[in-house]
């Protein structure tokens, strides 16, 4: 291979090296940054529509028990408002299904509520005044208390996703700086290991011809320089060697 | 030293390691699994190192021994290194340490692991693995031999380094013939094993990385609970056939069914390797046959694979042997320090080793009663020098002294005492599994940071035959000026 060839190949191979490596890293940060929208997009997205719900939920509560305690037309105003804001939770869960287990809970949320609703709205037509929580506590509480479960078991999935995705950012985060890391330590010893060839093939030889040539013209010595390498450094020595034997003759 | 001639021939033996890191990465891809680009960017970066000292070396057709040696050593110990490229590029358990530990694990055929959850490597990575079991061993440096035809005496010296020296007392060949009979068993071992288990009903990918962990004696396996996962008798009968083979001298396999010598099995080394092997099975059957096991068959079963296992340097498991009563737990030890035969791809001190010893203590006993005979010791026809005998019993001298060091370190580090003398045991005898904490159902992940490195050094201690370890590091091996051979 020829002299220049050979210097190029070097910066070839650390251009290589180094700009894949980038290139990696670059994909790699990228990936973390779409797992961290997902991330932000679904899970959050669900948490946040599921604490709606128990919020929502929570507030029906109470406006039965207002209901039943014989304040109507407040319970009944809470009761639609809070309705309104369980359905807008639930659309959101609803359309967030992202992770396995997800739809079994959400459609087991819907056919509770919606027993649920059911419930009170049959107590909203009643117009009896009953003023004991017995009712409650026969109708109410048991079928509040399951759907409150199933809600947190949505919301426990998603943290535990969270908690997953979270952990494999950390591999992300690996994956991207590594390759960088390698590249960096393999292009140093990389360049040690080119400065070293450059030293021994290109640098000694010159110096060593330099030292004979000089030892021809000043002393008529022979030429004692012998180049292994096929490139223009081995042909200039040869032809330094046909010189000096002119020169000496 | 001519230490350009040096990185040329490691340069080959990188290319080789990327070569095989490609084809896992082909595997990667095949499967549309996540280990493709830690892959393609190993085997580039080992590719890139590799050639380029090609580039500017000019091949050197003589070298000397020291520089054979240093060759050697340092394909070894880089070859290790980019070993663990896949490793730290992939992540997840792997830190630095554990990438240098699972890879070192791998090339000197030792199967240690550091991995808690083997499974959850994805397929590339788990190919990897067993090919740096099967790389190593072959013996990177026969490979080099393959694409060094023009070496002349210099590949001399790199298979004198590579094999043992009294595998070359038992089995004298040429270069080129020894390299045809060690690619032609180790292949066709490793092809008819591929079959044989997919006979057995395991998918191509388990059958391919078992093979390659049976035949190099590495003991790598791509499931959790290593053979036990298969729980099947077949699978595990023909593990046991294979390395009962691959912990016999190639030579000799080579002999027996190719050129078709029936007496090649008749000597007394593989004489004595089989004979401890029955007999040591029949005591761990008879210790485990009530106290673990109720049925017989069953004691056989386990104890039959255990001990091979063991006794062969491959550290499969089909049981957990760490549970199991003392007397087992010493016949595991034993074999574990003794290992197979020389010339095989097995660790340990070897049979050979063992057999002279116990010839040369007979001659001594002898002696003692006729003082002034002369008494010679034989190796089946072959009579054996005092030299040889010395050199064995040094050998075993600085194995064990080694041994107990490592140990001493490792009970230092908080390790208990079984753990840590069985661990070193199995790394420097390149077995696997040890007893206690490191059992054979059980992993190194626990394992202080230096203690894991401890363990790597044995290892390598252990592969290089010690002597060649030590040599590398003394000074005047860089300073001498040898004439080349």
């Amino acid at each position: 291979m020829k002299l220049r060839a050979k210097i190029i190949s070097g910066f070839i191979i650390l251009a290589l090296m180094l700009s894949i490596a980038g290139v990696w890293s670059i994909f790699e940060l990228k990936s973390m940054g779409k797992t961290v929208l997902g991330f932000l997009d679904e899970n959050y997205k669900s948490i946040d529509a599921t604490k709606t719900m128990i919020e929502a939920l929570e507030r029906e509560d109470s406006a039965i028990l207002l209901l039943l305690l014989g304040d109507r037309q407040e319970g009944i105003n809470i009761l639609a408002s809070a309705d309104s804001l369980f359905k807008s939770g639930f659309e959101t869960a609803r359309n967030n299904v992202t992770i396995a287990g997800e739809q079994t809970l959400i459609d087991s949320i819907k056919i509770q509520y919606q027993a649920y609703t059911h419930l009170w709205e049959k107590h909203m037509r009643d117009n009896r005044r009953e003023e004991n929580l017995n009712r409650y506590f026969q109708n109410f509480h048991t079928p509040f208390l399951d759907l409150k479960t199933t809600l947190r078991a949505l919301m426990t999935l998603n943290h535990q996703f969270m908690f997953r995705t979270a952990s494999d950012l950390n591999d992300k985060a690996n994956r991207a700086i590594m390759p960088g890391v390698v590249a960096v330590l393999a292009a140093l010893i990389f360049t040690a290991l080119f400065s070293h060839f450059v030293h021994v093939y290109f640098v000694n030889p010159i110096i060593k011809m330099n030292k004979s040539i000089k030892n021809v013209l000043d002393h008529k010595a022979a030429f004692t320089v012998e180049i292994e390498t096929n490139d223009e450094i081995g042909e200039l020595a040869s032809s330094l060697k046909k010189l000096s034997d002119l020169f000496k003759n | 030293m001519n230490i350009n001639a040096v990185f040329r021939y490691v340069g080959i033996v990188l290319l080789i390691n990327a070569l095989f890191l490609l084809l896992s990465a082909l595997i990667s891809a095949i499967y549309l699994d996540l280990a493709l680009r830690p892959l393609l960017y190993s085997a580039l970066v080992t590719a890139l190192f590799g050639v380029f000292p090609l580039i500017y070396v000019p091949p050197s057709k003589r070298i000397t021994a020291n520089e054979a040696l240093v060759t050697i050593i340092l394909s070894w110990l880089l070859s290790c290194l980019v070993g663990t490229l896949p490793y730290i590029l992939w992540g997840g358990e792997f830190s630095f340490t554990n990438a240098w530990f699972e890879s070192v694990s791998g090339y000197t055929t030792t199967g240690s692991s550091i991995l808690q959850d083997i499974e959850a490597l994805p397929f590339g990575l788990l190919f990897w693995r067993s090919v740096t079991n099967w790389l190593g061993g072959m013996g990177i440096m026969l490979f080099v031999l393959a694409v060094l035809p023009s070496m002349g005496m210099a590949g001399v010296l790199l298979a004198r380094a590579e094999m043992s020296l009294i595998a070359q007392e038992n089995f004298r060949s040429t270069v080129k013939s020894t390299l045809k009979i060690i690619l032609t068993v180790y292949i066709g071992l490793t092809a008819l094993e591929t079959v044989s288990l997919m006979f057995c009903g395991m998918n191509l990918f388990d059958s391919i990385t078992h093979s390659f962990a049976t035949i190099a004696t590495g003991g790598f396996s791509c499931k959790n609970a290593s053979i036990a996962h298969y729980n099947s008798l077949a699978v595990e009968l023909v593990i046991i056939l294979f390395m009962v083979f691959s912990g016999i001298h190639f030579g000799l396999i080579y002999s027996f069914f190719f050129q078709k010598n029936k007496k090649a099995f008749k000597g007394p080394v593989v004489k004595y390797y089989l004979g401890a092997l029955i007999i040591g099975v029949i005591l761990m059957c008879l210790n485990i046959y009530h106290t673990v096991f109720p049925e017989l068959f069953q004691s056989l079963r386990y104890s039959a694979f255990q001990l091979i296992s063991i006794g062969t340097s491959t550290g499969f498991a089909n049981a957990d042997s760490s549970v199991w009563p003392p007397l087992s737990q010493l016949l595991l030890l034993f074999f574990a320090l003794q290992c197979a035969c020389a010339g095989s791809t097995s660790g340990g001190i070897k049979t050979d080793r063992i057999v002279m010893v116990y010839k040369a203590m007979g001659k001594q006993i002898k002696l003692l009663q006729h003082p002034r005979a002369i008494f010679t010791v034989r190796l089946g026809d072959k009579i054996i020098t005092d030299e040889v005998l010395m050199a064995a019993v040094v050998f075993i001298c600085i194995y064990l002294g080694i041994t107990f060091l490592a140990t001493a370190l490792l009970a230092l580090l908080g390790m208990d005492l079984l753990s840590a003398f069985s661990g070193v045991v199995a790394a420097i005898g390149n077995v696997g599994p040890g007893l206690g904490s490191v059992g054979s159902t059980s992993n190194f992940s626990q394992v202080p940071a230096v203690g894991k490195w401890i363990l790597t050094a044995a290892m390598l201690l252990g592969r290089l035959e010690i002597y060649g370890l030590i040599i590398f590091f003394q000074p005047t091996i860089w300073a001498a000026k040898q004439k080349p051979m």
